[in-house]
C-alpha cells in the first residue's frame, strides 16, 4: 500500500461569471504514487498543476474525475486529516493571537491529547519557547514559518504535504527547511512537497515527478540525477521549456 | 463539540484584541456623551432623551461591527488563506462555520455590554432609576444583531463579495422595518401574483420591528410575551439563514 495515491485524477474548475461559464483544466488524468517513508517532490511552472494536485489530496477541491486515496482510505474523509500535516505557501495565521494560543487552538482543532503537553514541546523544537506569548503580529517571516512548521507536526503526522515550504526564504532559512525535511524523513515520515527551488529538491528528494499544464510528464529516481550536479534541472527545463504558454520577452 | 468551542473561543479573542472593537466602543461612548448635550433641549423629557439615543447608539455601533464583520468572517479566512490550516483538520465545515459565527457574535455582545455599562452609569448619574425593562430592550437589540450576522454571512458566502453582501443585508435590514408596510401593500394589490409574491417577500425579509421593545418604553401592556416570542422568531429566523449559509459552505472549493 502506497502513501499517497491520485488514480487518473481530473480536476476541471468552472467560473461562472454573468453571462458565460468559463471552464479550466487544473490536472488532467494524473496518476502519482508516493510511497511510504519518502521525499517526494513536486517540481513545475506556475500553473503545472502542482497545487491542485496537493489541494486534492487534502480535500480542499474534489476531483472531477478520479480518486484519491490516502494511507488506504479514500479523500475527503476526517481519519485522513488526522494523519497528514499541512504546510501551504507563505502560510496565514491569526495575527492578534500569539504562539501559544495559534498552537493550541490547532491542538484542539486535531484532537489531540495533552494538548498544552504537545504545544510547549514543539515550542522548544521549533525555538520559538521564548516568543510564544507574543502575537504572530510581531513576528517575522521566518518566525511565522517556523509556527507554520510546528503547526504541521503538532498532531504527529506519518504524512506531511508541504506547498512551495521554500518559497520566499532566504538562503539559510532554506537550508534549515530542507534539514528539518531530511529530519523528518528519518523519523518515518512520508513527505510530499513542491517546490521550484531544484538545487534543494535534488539534494533531498528521493523522487520527482515533474508536472507540466496539468498532465504528469514524467518521474524520477535519485539515480537518475545523481551522476551529475545540476542534471535534475537540466532535465527539468528540457520537459517544460517547450510547454511554456508564455513567448520570449522581447525587449527594443 | 471541542472543534465548535475551540474555533468559537479563537474568534472571539481574536476579534476583541482588533484595534475597531475598542474604536467601535469609544464611538458609542462619544455618542452617548454627545446626547448628555442634546437632552437639554429636551426640557422635561432629558432622560427619555439619554434613554433613547443612548439605546439607539448601541445598537447602531453593534449593527456597523457585525455588518462589517460578518460579511468577512469567512470571506477573509478564504482570501488571506487562513481558512486551509482549519479545514485540512478534522474540523466539520458545520463547526468552524458556526464557531466562527458564535465568536463573533461573543465579542459584539461584550462590546454592548460595555457600551450599556457606560449608558446606565450615564442615566444613574442623571436619577434615572433602574428597570428591568433596559435589560430586555438590549436583550432583544442583541437579538437583532444575531438575525443581521446571519444574514450578512449568508449573503457573504452567496455573492463572494464584501461590498454585494453589505449591499444586501443593509437592503434586508432597511426593508426590515417596513415589514408592516410591505404586508399592508400585499393587501393593496389586486392580482393574486402580486399577492403571492409581496407574501414571500414579507416572510423573507426579516421583522426589525418584532426586536424594538426601546420603542414601547411608556407602554407596559406590550411586554408580556413579546419578548419571549421575539428572542423565538428571531433564533428560528438566524437558524434557516445559518443553516442555508452551512449548505452554500459546504459546496464551496478552495
Amino acid at each position: 500500500m502506497n502513501a499517497i495515491e491520485l488514480c487518473n485524477i481530473t480536476k476541471v474548475y468552472t467560473r461562472k461569471n454573468l453571462f458565460s461559464t468559463v471552464h479550466s483544466t487544473g490536472v488532467e488524468h494524473l496518476d502519482l504514487a508516493i510511497r511510504h517513508g519518502e521525499i517526494y517532490g513536486l517540481l513545475g511552472l506556475n500553473g503545472s498543476g502542482k497545487t491542485t494536485a496537493i489541494k486534492l489530496i487534502l480535500g480542499l477541491i474534489m476531483p472531477t474525475e478520479g480518486t484519491v486515496i490516502v494511507q488506504g482510505e479514500k479523500v475527503p474523509s476526517p481519519a485522513v486529516l488526522r494523519q497528514i500535516g499541512f504546510l501551504p505557501e507563505a502560510p496565514y495565521f491569526y495575527r492578534y493571537l500569539t504562539a501559544r494560543e495559534i498552537l493550541t487552538m490547532y491542538g484542539n482543532l486535531s484532537q489531540i491529547d495533552n494538548v498544552s503537553e504537545s504545544v510547549e514541546r514543539m515550542l522548544v523544537q521549533v525555538g520559538l519557547e521564548d516568543a510564544a506569548d507574543k502575537k504572530l503580529e510581531e513576528f517575522s517571516k521566518g518566525m511565522l514559518q517556523r509556527i507554520g512548521i510546528a503547526q504541521s507536526l503538532l498532531h504527529n503526522p506519518v504524512i506531511l504535504v508541504y506547498d512551495e515550504p521554500l518559497s520566499g526564504l532566504d538562503p539559510l532559512a532554506m537550508q534549515v527547511m530542507a534539514t528539518v525535511l531530511l529530519d523528518l524523513k528519518r523519523q518515518g515520515k512520508t513527505i510530499l512537497f513542491s517546490s521550484h527551488r531544484i538545487a534543494i529538491v535534488e539534494k533531498i528528494c528521493d523522487r520527482v515527478a515533474i508536472l507540466s499544464r496539468g498532465s504528469l510528464v514524467r518521474v524520477l529516481e535519485q539515480p537518475e540525477w545523481a551522476q551529475a550536479s545540476g542534471e535534475l534541472e537540466r532535465i527539468f527545463i528540457a520537459d517544460v521549456a517547450a510547454s511554456s504558454e508564455l513567448g520570449r520577452i522581447k525587449l527594443p | 463539540m471541542t472543534t465548535f468551542f475551540s474555533v468559537a473561543y479563537y474568534t472571539f479573542i481574536e476579534n476583541i484584541r482588533k484595534k475597531i472593537f475598542y474604536g467601535l466602543i469609544l464611538f458609542g461612548g462619544v455618542m452617548m456623551g454627545a446626547s448628555v448635550l442634546l437632552s437639554v433641549l429636551g426640557g422635561q423629557q432629558t432622560l427619555r432623551i439619554l434613554l433613547d439615543l443612548g439605546s439607539s447608539a448601541i445598537e447602531f455601533f453593534a449593527l456597523l461591527g457585525v455588518g462589517f464583520s460578518a460579511v468577512t468572517l469567512i470571506l477573509e479566512e478564504m482570501e488571506s488563506k487562513t481558512i486551509y490550516l482549519i479545514l485540512t483538520r478534522p474540523v466539520s465545515r458545520f463547526h468552524y462555520l458556526t464557531g466562527r459565527y458564535a465568536g463573533l457574535l461573543m465579542a459584539l455582545y461584550a462590546g454592548m455590554l460595555a457600551m450599556a455599562l457606560m449608558h446606565v452609569s450615564l442615566l444613574l448619574f442623571n436619577g434615572w432609576v433602574f428597570h428591568a425593562r433596559y435589560v430586555l430592550s438590549l436583550f432583544l437589540s442583541a437579538e437583532k444583531i444575531l438575525v443581521v450576522g446571519s444574514v450578512a454571512l449568508f449573503f457573504s458566502l452567496f455573492s463572494s463579495s464584501a461590498v454585494s453582501s453589505l449591499s444586501f443585508t443593509v437592503f434586508f435590514w432597511i426593508l426590515g422595518h417596513f415589514s408592516g408596510e410591505i404586508n399592508y401593500l400585499g393587501t393593496q394589490i389586486p392580482s393574486l401574483a402580486g399577492k403571492l409574491a409581496i407574501g414571500i417577500f414579507y416572510y423573507v425579509i426579516p421583522n426589525m420591528q418584532y426586536f424594538n421593545l426601546r420603542d414601547f418604553w411608556d407602554v407596559p401592556q406590550v411586554m408580556g410575551n413579546w419578548v419571549w416570542l421575539s428572542f423565538a422568531y428571531g433564533c428560528a429566523y438566524s437558524a434557516v439563514f445559518i443553516l442555508l449559509t452551512v449548505m452554500l459552505f459546504k459546496r464551496k472549493e478552495f
